[in-house]
């Protein structure tokens, strides 16, 4: 950056387009003949031929060289500088930034998970509907119920009886979440930093139990009142405890967030990945 | 900072900077938004198949107007042929295949309006007969104004040929012409499907 | 050094204060101001023409402004009768029509106009003579639309504009239903404009593609760029349904066609839907230069780097285009199948990604930044804080059954100003307060810039977020008056008075303006300390923008020169 690279002495002048008046008389034109439509005939008339005067000078402007005024080149001093003269980088300590999950579940292990859940959740369910109803029944239909068509107001001893349809119902709505869940556990487990098992398999639970607990009154009271809290969290623990265990000790595999991302998009041709090796951290610059 | 930092600034430099034609890019610009038009016309022309409370239909009144049809879209081989000739300096050749896309786009405006013709005064459909009147004459409409102004841009470029102001270097801006008449053309294989295959 | 071969550059004076070298005026001559009116209606400089572009837009603010404020007089009590029936119909038709295309479009085109060839150190547009075209005609249009309130029905009858709604329903606009040339005014004057802007649209494109310096790949061009690239890509796709729905409309009025016609088999939906495709892109058209200008001023008052640039460039596109599959979201209660309300909840959704992927971007822009609050800073913190609150209304919105509750109720109006005004209009005044002094010479003053920003935040906050209370309370839209009965004659008055408090700010801003324009203080060539290429000219720029092309080789090139020692491109593959 030196004097000598000044550009552009006193006589120089540069190229530009030359102003001209057809562009808005052609506007003009074409307004009034649209606005002709809402007014008067004539006025359409005057617009079109404005426009077409506008468009035939605009044409030899154009052609069949362009129009060009030289405007002469003041030489200034630009002077391009800061008074923030010192870069600082932000310090990120290597212990402070985000984990990517180096490692991971397979897609499997949370089905595994579910499954293994699922199971391990229905005994504390049927033993609660046999303590507390003396019916294996009613915890089925309590979560089937919802597919039983007609079922408004039923009572305790309707709940307890057997219904196909709940049974099946339930079967399919319990598989379902049961899978679902499994399959988040999967997907989630590795990134929790610490004790996955307490987060996945007691917070999470006691988390959504207690969110039911608040809005079931809301949602569905006749269903709130028949639903026994305790026994409810007992199962979701469960199921989270067994689900988040066998996710845990499935083989983990390596995940492409390591990799660069022309590797994760699956193009191998050579040469296409270039070797860098600074330019991962020197994002963040301030002053 | 550590390692040897990539150079990008002098890679470039050895490179000659090239960008495209700002006429090509303008015009695709262009063709997007009149595509858009065309969609709203078509997908409307569509819609109001077999919506008409009264008749005529498209059924009895229309008729496939195949000569048209293959003098537009052949005029699109014609002005490709033009445009070779004019990048190979040829420029008798050239005149002489854009004269001839000019009088095929003519035949097909001619053939449109005797269609029209036929279809106003001797089977008494007209815009305001019923919904197929409104959307047909409003997108085959649409399209002959197209052409239209087509024509009037290819006559423009004829005439500057004749007097001898049109020359190799102007190749660019004659294709971007060339390009507005292949997206008309283009166009005309969507409204035919529609108005005289589908509609009919 | 490669990367230095910049307009006139000059040695770089360590610390040295910006604006210490004063430039003498390259024309000393006095022109008589027949010269100076001449000299800007035959311009063809992009610089100019964003100027017009600018005062037109904001011109019509302050008419579309007065209109709204009229509006608010009439609902401040309940059963007033400030404004007849019939002109309060006529003033929320042309408030709304004003405002997205004569205020929103032309500015956002006039901050295109002004800075994109600037930032990608081009000397003008790709079309010069189709740039002052566009502006004309578009001008023109807006005049024809306000003609409207003097030549309604032909020349003979008087005061007739439109007031059908801003979105002009089928089968209220069918001849027998508006009867004069209202409903014609409005149609055509926005076919008339939209000439103008399909020409700006391709005009930006072709100039962004075609006409940038040499080194500015397309990954290194400012996001700025890239955003009004994307947007006038947009608007091509956006305005041109408009047109044509429009002109179904005009055979309908005056061929005496039956699109729109129910009678005769024609569907009113259809117009509903063909409005709509354009209709909700162009809040998206609106919006995006909105986050354009939040890409430029967030990270220069950050003092950092922007956050993400290629993932900013990826949702802007992702933006376009999963705005077009989203429009029949404000036709929940036209009663579609249920496939239909389920996709268009979902797509409704899905826009929430990219938008926030940009929000969480700008975040961490300022994260950990030495932020200045200046008066752009200002309104740009602002504009991300109101622009997420709107985006977490229209997520409500998208719900099928929360939007069947709503829809056309004042929660929906609150819910589009909150985009229009808190994000739009407030990320577009600290726009003008970023780039005012490139374009005079002379900084706005920060005072006025402070009571500006304040007033307007507050009078916004008073206005929009109570305006939801009404809403949820069940009081429609478009509503001439309400009985008093009903529980929203409070809510109404503090809505009123937050609009009273915004007028004042903007009459504030327009003061500072003139005031600022004529005594302001000095701005030099860079009194942000900013990094694009439209502070390495002078200010105001000379009339060729760069005496030599400018070569860039980062993202920021201002800021390679400004620490040659630390250069962007170390870091930018």
């Amino acid at each position: 950056m030196n004097e000598e690279q000044h550009s552009g002495s006193h006589s120089e002048t540069i190229h530009l387009p030359a102003p001209t008046a057809w562009p808005i008389i052609m506007a003009f034109g074409v307004m009034l003949a649209f606005a002709g439509m809402v007014t008067n005939f004539g006025i359409s008339l005057l617009g079109i031929v404005l426009a077409l005067s506008g468009a035939i000078g605009w044409f030899r402007q154009v052609l069949p060289h362009e129009a060009h005024e030289d405007i002469p080149v003041v030489v200034e001093n630009i002077i391009i500088t800061t008074t923030r003269p010192e870069v600082a980088r932000i310090i990120v300590p290597e212990d402070d930034r985000a984990h990517l999950p180096v490692e991971t579940y397979p897609v499997l292990s949370g089905i595994k998970g579910g499954i293994a859940g699922g199971i391990a959740m229905i005994p504390p369910a049927i033993l609660y509907g046999l303590i507390a109803q003396h019916s294996i029944w009613y915890p089925v239909n309590l979560l089937g119920g919802a597919g039983v068509a007609n079922w408004r107001n039923p009572s305790t001893a309707d709940i307890a009886a057997f219904h196909w349809q709940g049974v099946l119902v339930a079967i399919v709505i319990h598989a379902i979440t049961c899978l679902l869940v499994g399959l988040l556990y999967g997907a989630m487990l590795p990134m929790l930093p610490r004790r996955p098992i307490l987060l996945g398999g007691i917070l999470a639970p006691v988390l959504w139990t207690g969110l039911l607990h608040s809005t079931m009154g809301v949602v569905n009271p006749e269903l709130d009142q028949h639903i026994a809290w305790g026994w409810f969290l007992i199962s979701q623990v469960t199921f989270g405890l067994v689900a988040g265990w066998v996710v845990a000790h499935q083989s983990r595999i390596r995940t492409a967030q390591s990799l660069p991302f022309i590797m994760r998009m699956g193009i191998e041709t050579p040469g296409l990945v270039r070797e860098r090796e600074s330019a991962t951290e020197n994002e963040d610059e301030s002053r | 900072m550590s390692a040897i930092p990539l150079t990008p600034h002098v890679s470039d430099h050895q490179h000659p900077w090239h960008l495209p034609y700002r006429g090509r890019i303008g015009m695709y610009c262009l063709i997007l938004g009149e595509s858009a038009i065309f969609i709203i016309f078509v997908l409307a022309y569509v819609f109001y198949i077999g919506k008409s409370l009264t008749g005529p239909t498209p059924q009895q009144v229309l008729e496939v107007p195949i000569f048209n049809s293959i003098c537009l879209l052949s005029s699109s081989v014609t002005i490709w042929l033009a445009e070779r000739n004019l990048e190979h300096r040829k420029m008798k050749p050239f005149a002489l295949w854009w004269a001839l896309t000019i009088v095929l786009g003519l035949i097909f405006l001619v053939g449109t309006g005797m269609e029209w013709h036929t279809l106003i005064y001797e089977k008494g459909l007209t815009v305001s007969t019923n919904l197929f009147g409104t959307t047909f004459y409003s997108l085959v409409g649409l399209h002959a104004s197209h052409v239209i102004f087509g024509l009037i841009g290819l006559s423009l470029v004829l005439i500057f040929t004749l007097t001898g102001h049109v020359k190799e270097e102007h190749a660019e801006r004659i294709q971007v012409l060339a390009l507005y008449w292949h997206f008309v053309d283009a166009i005309w294989i969507v409204v035919f499907t529609v108005v005289y295959i589908i509609g009919r | 050094m490669a990367d230095s071969t910049f307009p006139n550059p000059a040695v770089p004076i360590a610390g040295g204060a910006h604006g210490a070298l004063d430039v003498t005026p390259p024309d000393v001559r006095k022109h008589s101001v027949l010269e100076i009116l001449h000299s800007w209606i035959t311009t063809v400089d992009h610089k100019k023409l964003g100027i017009l572009y600018m005062l037109y837009g904001i011109f019509f603010l302050l008419v579309a402004g007065a209109e709204a404020i009229a509006i608010r007089i009439q609902l401040a009590v309940p059963n007033n009768h400030f404004l007849s029936p019939q002109v309060y119909n006529r003033f929320f038709t042309m408030h709304g029509t004003t405002m997205v295309f004569l205020v929103g479009m032309t500015m956002i085109f006039g901050f295109a106009n002004y800075l994109v060839p600037l930032m990608i150190g081009a000397r003008d547009m790709a079309f010069p003579r189709l740039n002052a075209f566009s502006f004309w005609v578009t001008a023109f249009g807006g005049l024809l639309l306000y003609y409207s309130f003097l030549g309604g029905s032909g020349l003979y009858g008087v005061g007739n504009a439109p007031d059908v709604g801003w979105f002009a329903y089928a089968p209220l606009t069918a001849r027998a239903f508006s009867p004069g040339h209202a409903t014609d005014y409005w149609a055509i004057a926005l076919i008339v404009s939209g000439f103008g802007t399909v020409g700006t649209a391709i005009n930006v494109v072709a100039t962004a593609l075609c006409m940038r310096c040499k080194g500015m790949t397309l990954m290194r061009m400012p996001l700025f760029v890239w955003l009004f690239v994307v947007v006038s890509g947009l608007t091509l796709v956006t305005i041109t349904p408009l047109t044509a729905a429009q002109i179904m409309l005009l055979v309908d009025r005056y061929l005496g066609g039956h699109f729109f016609d129910t009678q005769a088999g024609g569907s009113a939906v259809a117009w509903m839907h063909f409005f709509w495709i354009f209709g909700h892109p162009e809040v998206y058209v609106l919006v995006l230069p909105a986050f354009a200008i939040a890409n430029e001023v967030i990270p220069v008052f950050s003092r950092k780097a922007i956050f993400g640039y290629a993932a900013m460039v990826a949702a802007s596109v992702g933006i376009a285009f999963v705005s077009l599959g989203v429009w029949a979201h404000h036709m929940f209660t036209v009663g579609m199948t249920s496939a239909s309300n389920a996709f268009f909840t979902l797509s409704t959704m899905l826009v929430g990604i990219p938008t926030g992927i940009k929000i969480f971007n700008w975040l961490a822009t300022m994260w950990g930044g030495r932020i200045r609050f200046a008066t752009p800073m200002l309104f740009l913190t602002a504009f991300v804080f109101q622009f997420l609150l709107s985006g977490l209304t229209g997520i409500m919105l998208a719900v099928a059954p929360w939007n069947w509750q709503l829809h056309n109720s004042y929660f929906v109006i609150a819910h589009f100003h909150y985009v229009l005004v808190g994000a739009i209009v407030t990320a577009i005044f600290g726009g003008i307060y970023y780039w005012f002094p490139k374009a005079t010479g002379r900084m706005l003053n920060e005072r006025l810039g402070k009571w500006h920003f304040w007033l307007f935040t507050i009078g916004f906050h008073i206005t929009f977020d109570v305006m939801h209370i009404p809403g949820l309370l069940g009081m429609p839209r478009s509503i001439y008056t309400y009985e008093a009965d009903r529980g929203w004659g409070t809510l109404n008055m503090i809505v009123s008075i937050g609009g009273v408090i915004q007028g004042i700010a903007v009459l504030i801003f327009a003061y500072n303006m003139i005031v600022s324009l004529r005594s302001g203080e000095k701005a030099g060539n860079d009194p942000w300390d900013a990094w694009t290429l439209e502070w390495a000219t002078s200010s105001p720029p000379p009339d060729y923008n760069f005496a030599t092309d400018p070569v860039v080789s980062s993202r920021r090139p201002l800021w390679d020169l400004k620490h040659p020692e630390d250069p962007d491109w170390k870091y930018e593959a």
